[in-house]
């Protein structure tokens, strides 16, 4: 056991070379005894009993075959269950991604490659067809390793499947699948699962991925929700006949926080260009606190030094050694005290410097379904999300800034439920952190709602002049009657709303698997990051934070 | 800072950043330098201010750089009050290239003060003076920044931004590199070549626990180290890994990276 944990952290050096050449994150980690180098696309994996110099060659051609697209699942589908096949394509193609990497490579590994088999094609597409032809090719070397088309196709098809899981998951999955799964047990990768728990998850997770990944095949991409047409029929007529003539803006609660009732807000319809008053009915739930315990409290990542110089007031000092202008008073006394023959101060300009703390923050922290899912490597978005925003409101609470966590989820627009952990007059303590502890993901987001009602709080209760809301999301702004591109465009646009109130806006997505372009449709342009995980969070966080606050105050002014 | 009159800094011109810079120099326009820390801004900017013989004064800005930190202010001596020019103002009297390196660190009430120098009014308001100065013949502003995360990069303001020619820099290609590292540290091409190799490698890792990748500048550090007698491996531990992380497991990584792409002997 100890040397294995030996090995593995010997390996896991590598992560940072194999990342370079896949141009990609890319980890190392040790096969089995025995079995020849593979990658799933995110992990690769080597004999850690060969010597440093296999081991390189070894990442070196699995890291260069994902960099040239080798493994792109247009390929790897069509090697599925065929491993002579992947055999021969690996012999070809191996060759031509290592000449492909060939400028990035280390010296050592460039022998590897052999230029007549690498020019025989020019492209995954190509090597594929040279591997179906019946020419003679002859074995790859040993350190090529293998290609394993079902292992690699396991993530692709599980960010799919859950893709969809944001969605509106059809009812009738349900009679399709034990075909499917008959068909799962004929694979025999499926024994894999059991033995080798690294990587791939365990044998109920690949279940569960085969189980939605029928879904995906069910409905070849429909909008989604399609089949629940009752939901949109009656969200039309209520949207067509104007019902509801009041329309209040966001930022005009006041006295509109009825228990039980919740405060509306409107939302904007992207389709026809107009918002829909008195849209989303906004309910402040109190959050059930866990009694385990509570998360810790410590400043876990680094970050009061980042936030520490933000969000602070100019203040005019007097008396100072050095400044911008001379402070008349202290000139004059100095003036003084020569022509009386004693030795004046110095100190006679007034500098203009931060000390007074003007910041209130309001985090917002996505609970959706959607950011239940694992992300890369094992903990959930939620978790990463959740310990990002209790490091940020530790950080901000402990610089004597107004902070207060809200977390978010909904229901269909007469549902959006923000759980307030922590409001601004609330104390820090071990409650907050068992209520932060007890949130549990689940349903859908509105995001647009949820940021209205927080930059109303924020606002209302804030108290300074300075205010920042900070929306901690996976971006999949989604829910009943709110489909992607209208989610996208009614949050963006309740994020201007917010700007224009002179409160910045920023958003974080921690481990995440959207992509930056939707993030960027969603988050538009307010400052956002995408980051993998909440350790690099103090990196991000002093630009992001202060481009924020910029923004706002020019909007101020 | 006029010192290097003599011969020209060593700069490879990538693209046509010289005649645009030249060009803009010429019609009294003010130019903005885009691209990462150590690819090459402040080298070329010196090399530009040699070309066209004009002094250079360069302003590194920080988020507590104040307008009286540019342009003056009074000081007190002895019973006398004494105004100081600050170094934009003095730029401006003596028609010098004004070089404003990292220009969004700057506090944004500052950098206003830059607008009627950059546009075709060319002029500098002293508020404290009460005075507006106009900008000598052969006065240039140069401001500089690091776009960096892609957020930050809409700090500068737009009515900033609009007033200025852009001019972007990027890493230099391999070979390239390869003659810049040769020039400034006299080290032999093998040596260089893997250096620039292995700098390259690192700058594909985007994000991978590192806020910025290997600069030109710190490959030329590491060269540096190996023509003092240190064996490659060594010097790009202290020049490369040491000033790009503090995270033990990247650094162990980037340790891995150096073993696979530096010989461990010097020679």
């Amino acid at each position: 056991m100890r040397s294995d944990e030996v090995d593995s952290g010997r390996l896991g050096r590598f992560g940072l070379l194999a990342s370079a050449l896949a141009g990609r994150a890319l980890q190392v980690a040790p096969s089995k005894p025995g079995e020849p180098p593979w990658t799933d696309g995110r992990m690769v994996f080597v004999d850690a009993d060969r010597s440093a110099r296999e081991q390189l060659e070894a990442l070196a051609v699995q890291a260069s075959l994902l960099a040239a697209g080798s493994l792109d699942p247009d390929v790897v589908r069509r090697l599925t269950r065929r491993p002579a096949l992947a055999r021969r394509y690996l012999a070809v193609e191996g060759h031509r991604a290592l000449a492909v990497n060939e400028p990035l490579l280390p010296m050592p590994v460039r022998s590897l490659i052999d230029c007549v088999i690498a020019a025989r094609g020019d492209s995954p597409a190509a090597s594929l067809t040279v591997a179906l032809s019946r020419e003679a090719i002859a074995d790859p070397p040993e350190n090529f390793g293998a290609i394993r088309a079902r292992r690699l196709l396991a993530p692709i098809d599980r960010a799919d499947a859950s893709s969809r899981t944001h969605e509106h998951v059809p009812r009738r999955q349900g009679n399709q699948m034990p075909v499917e799964l008959e068909e799962d047990e004929d694979d025999g990768t499926a024994a894999d699962s059991f033995s080798s728990p690294v990587g791939g998850g365990g044998a109920l997770g690949r279940l569960l991925q085969r189980m939605l990944g029928v879904v995906r095949q069910l409905d070849g991409g429909g909008p989604p929700g399609a089949d629940a047409p009752t939901h949109r029929t009656r969200a039309g007529i209520r949207g067509g006949n104007h019902a509801v003539v009041s329309t209040g803006m966001p930022g005009t609660l006041d006295e509109a926080v009825v228990e039980g009732r919740g405060t509306k807000y409107p939302e904007w319809d992207v389709h026809r260009r107009r918002y829909r008053p008195d849209w989303c009915t906004v309910q402040e739930v109190e959050p059930r606190p866990k009694d385990s315990a509570p998360l810790s409290m410590s400043d876990g990542y680094g970050l009061r030094r980042s936030l520490a110089r933000l969000g602070a007031g100019l203040d005019s000092c007097h008396r100072q050694v050095q400044g911008d202008d001379i402070d008349i008073d202290a000139a004059v006394e100095a003036r003084v005290d020569v022509m009386a023959g004693s030795t004046p101060d110095e100190a006679v300009y007034v500098d203009s410097l931060r000390r007074r703390r003007d910041l209130s923050v309001l985090l917002l922290l996505d609970v959706s379904g959607s950011v239940a899912e694992p992300g890369a490597t094992g903990e959930s978005v939620h978790e990463r999300q959740r310990a990002a925003a209790a490091a940020l409101m530790v950080a901000l609470h402990d610089l004597g800034d107004r902070v207060a966590l809200y977390a978010f989820h909904s229901q269909g627009r007469s549902a959006v439920h923000l759980a307030p952990v922590k409001r601004f007059d609330d104390d820090l303590d071990s409650l907050v952190m068992r209520r932060l502890r007890g949130l549990v993901p689940g349903a859908y987001s509105r995001l647009g709602a949820a940021i209205r009602h927080g930059a109303a709080v924020l606002e209302k209760r804030g108290g300074t002049s300075r205010r920042l809301l900070v929306v901690l999301s996976d971006g999949l702004a989604f829910d009943h009657g709110y489909e992607r591109v209208y989610g996208a465009a009614d949050a963006h646009r309740a994020l201007a709303e917010a700007r224009r109130q002179g409160t910045g806006c920023l958003c974080l997505s921690i481990g995440a698997s959207t992509d930056a372009e939707a993030l960027r449709r969603v988050f538009g342009s307010a400052a956002h990051a995408a980051i993998p995980r909440p350790e690099q969070l103090r990196h991000v966080i002093g630009p992001l934070f202060r481009s924020a606050l910029r923004c706002a105050e020019v909007r101020r002014r | 800072m006029n010192a290097t009159r003599a011969s020209r800094p060593y700069y490879v011109p990538i693209g046509n950043e010289e005649q645009v810079f030249k060009a803009a120099f010429r019609r009294g326009m003010a130019v903005v330098l885009k691209g990462p820390t150590g690819c090459g801004k402040t080298r070329f900017v010196e090399a530009m201010a040699h070309d066209l013989e004009r002094p250079l004064i360069t302003v590194a800005c920080h988020d507590d750089l104040t307008t009286a930190d540019l342009v003056g202010r009074f000081l007190l001596r002895g019973g006398e009050t004494e105004w100081v020019d600050g170094p934009l103002t003095r730029a401006v009297r003596e028609g010098a290239i004004c070089y404003l390196d990292e220009i969004v660190e700057a506090r944004q009430d500052t950098t206003v003060v830059i607008h009627p120098l950059a546009d075709h009014r060319r002029q500098l308001p002293v508020e404290r003076l009460g005075v507006t100065l106009d900008a000598a013949p052969g006065f240039c502003l140069v401001v500089s920044y690091n776009p960096g995360y892609q957020s930050v990069l809409k700090d500068l303001k737009d009515s900033t931004r609009q007033r200025m020619v852009a001019i972007e820099f990027g890493f230099p290609p391999a070979d390239v590199e390869e003659k810049i590292v040769v020039h400034e540290t006299d080290i032999d091409h093998q040596r260089a070549a893997e250096l620039v190799r292995f700098g390259q490698a690192i700058r594909r890792l985007e994000t991978a626990g590192l806020r910025e990748v290997a600069s030109t500048r710190v490959l030329i550090a590491a060269a540096g180290l190996i023509a003092e007698g240190l064996s490659p491996r060594e010097a790009a531990r202290a020049a490369v890994a040491g000033p790009l992380t503090d995270d033990p497991s990247v650094t162990s990584g980037l340790v891995a990276m150096i073993d696979a792409y530096l010989a461990d002997q010097s020679h």
